[in-house]
């Protein structure tokens, strides 16, 4: 077991979320960094899409009733365990009773805890992941507390300490075009690329707020249409909201377009006030950056093949 | 000319299909095409999910290499597809009509409670799409007799259950939420629950009824 001895902002079990269910309402959850997810469970001989704890901000205490072997990925939220630094893109044995620790970090705002095996919650419609809004999935539905206990399996093999290096962050995002180009008309599209959103404090899993002094407003309201993680959507006001994946399936507003899938887990490590930019790239280029994203992850685990 | 559907490549592995220029004055007519169209879509195994909203499909394709061919065959197959392809099931709702803003609504129209009853209950309801949470279905049909705006202050919670009139629409709340809907009344059907083979009840292109429940006191409160 792992006892949660401090939550901290928002602690929740996660894994690559759920599909086939979006025609009912049902939003994909999951771990909003999933190459962080995969990068700590390939550290570990894991499954890719074995259960994790994603640790927003940090400022948690966690107490581990058993050995296992963990690894750290994501955003560096200063975790110390028993009082000793460790660093994310790296495994650590862990013994019973042991206590890792998150203050917070300086710059990414997501880490990714994987253990040996993965963290044991039932599944729930196809995943382990926590659905916060209708509450469901992860542990009973909701973030975890002080006193919760997360299972897991005991771990007594060996250790043979691995690291990896995480893809590089970027803040220039590229995009997919929007389906309502003309109705946004080209000068709308044009100040959209042409300005430097601040993150607003008002983001949460389900979908990142950017602010700016250029003016996007507009007064197209439409059908409702299916939305998805990584669509950006443009309501009156003109602020955008980037939906992540605790957004809702449908949505009435205009989309400015949608981010391509590489870039999308950038918004799992954005702080608020982070500078964010656009840029629209083809769909080729779309492609080109998944492959190379991909082979970062090859290369990862033609290394481990080496040494696991 | 007929006007076309606009297709749109929204990434590599995903794509809109969005008829809802077409004929705003029959948008029933277009969505039984929408919903043979996804029926039809499912069957060939391709797509991790088909998303009908408002006269739209969306399309998330389970591998991006099938992408163009979808764009080709989707304006032919949006042509030849035959609503009678396609069939929903039919749900009865047991509705206790003791909401508390049904006098409400009944006076805005200057009718009684039992001529909202009646009108909200003698009709068949299709479920164009659902949204905005599990299982909540965007309804059709609602007759404009009982079209009534918004409240003025919408509610911290709507409970799990309610039977409730927004505007044009009328709907069913699956879990407690905050709404600025009427409530006129309550049903102990269970629209989603994620442990359940089939979560969800109702399924886009289903049609759903209103039955009142007899009162003999009973009470939900």
């Amino acid at each position: 077991m792992i006892k949660v001895l401090k939550s901290g902002v928002l602690l929740t079990i996660q894994d690559f979320g759920r599909e086939g269910y979006r025609h009912l309402g049902v939003s994909k959850a999951g771990s909003l960094d999933p190459y962080a997810q995969i990068i700590a469970n390939r550290l570990l001989n894991n499954n890719d899409n074995d259960a994790v704890l994603e640790i927003t901000v940090g400022l948690c205490e966690l107490e581990f009733t058993c050995d296992t072997v963990i690894a750290l990925h994501g955003a560096d939220l200063q975790a110390t365990l028993d009082g000793h630094a460790i660093y994310p893109g790296w495994t650590y044995a862990l013994k019973n009773k042991q206590v890792l620790s998150f203050a917070t970090g300086r710059a990414g705002l997501r880490a990714y805890l994987a253990v040996k095996g993965g963290i044991q919650n039932a599944e729930v419609m196809g995943s382990k992941s926590t659905d916060l809004n209708a509450c469901f999935g992860g542990f009973e539905g909701r973030s975890l507390t002080t006193g919760d206990e997360i299972p897991i399996t005991p771990y007594y093999g060996e250790f043979i300490k691995v690291g990896a290096i995480a893809p590089a962050q970027r803040k220039l995002i590229r995009l997919h075009p929007s389906p309502h180009a003309d109705l946004l008309g080209e000068t709308l599209l044009s100040n959209f690329v042409s300005t430097a959103f601040k993150v607003s404090n008002n983001s949460n899993r389900m979908g990142v707020r950017l602010e700016h002094k250029n003016n996007l407003g507009h007064s197209h309201s439409l059908p409702s249409l299916g939305v998805s993680p990584g669509s950006i959507q443009l309501p009156p006001s003109g602020e955008p909201i980037v939906l992540l994946n605790d957004g809702q399936t449908t949505g009435g507003y205009p989309l400015l377009g949608t981010v391509i899938e590489a870039d999308l887990r950038q918004f799992a490590q954005f702080r608020p006030l982070d500078t964010v930019e656009f840029k629209y790239v083809t769909f080729e280029e779309a492609a080109k950056a998944k492959q190379k994203l991909d082979g970062h992850l090859h290369q990862l685990s033609l290394a481990l093949k080496n040494t696991l | 000319m007929k006007p076309a559907p606009h297709i749109y490549a929204l990434t590599n592995s995903s794509l809109l299909f969005d008829a809802s220029h077409l004929d705003a004055t029959d948008r029933l007519s277009i969505q039984k095409k929408i919903w043979a169209l996804a029926s039809h879509c499912k069957s060939t195994d391709e797509f991790s999910d088909l998303v009908p909203a408002m006269n739209s499909l969306t399309l998330y394709l389970k591998s991006d290499k099938h992408l163009n061919k979808w764009l080709q065959v989707l304006p032919s197959l949006w042509n030849d597809i035959k609503t009678s392809t396609f069939k929903g099931q039919h749900h009865l709702i047991k509705t206790s009509y003791k909401g508390e803003d049904i006098n409400y609504v009944a006076r805005y129209h200057n009718l009684s409670a039992d001529e909202v009853i009646n009108i909200h209950s003698k009709t068949k309801y299709y479920v164009l799409f659902l949204g905005f949470q599990p299982g909540f279905a965007y309804l059709h049909g609602l007759n404009e007799q009982l079209h009534t705006p918004r409240r003025d202050e919408p509610r911290t919670r709507v409970p799990k259950g309610s039977v409730a009139i927004g505007a044009a629409q009328t709907g069913i709340y699956p879990a407690d939420t905050p709404g600025g809907w009427h409530i006129i009344g309550h049903t102990d059907t269970v629209l989603f629950d994620s442990t359940s083979e089939q979560p969800c009840l109702i399924q886009p292109g289903d049609t759903l009824e209103f039955v009142p429940l007899v009162n003999k006191g009973a009470n939900h409160d």
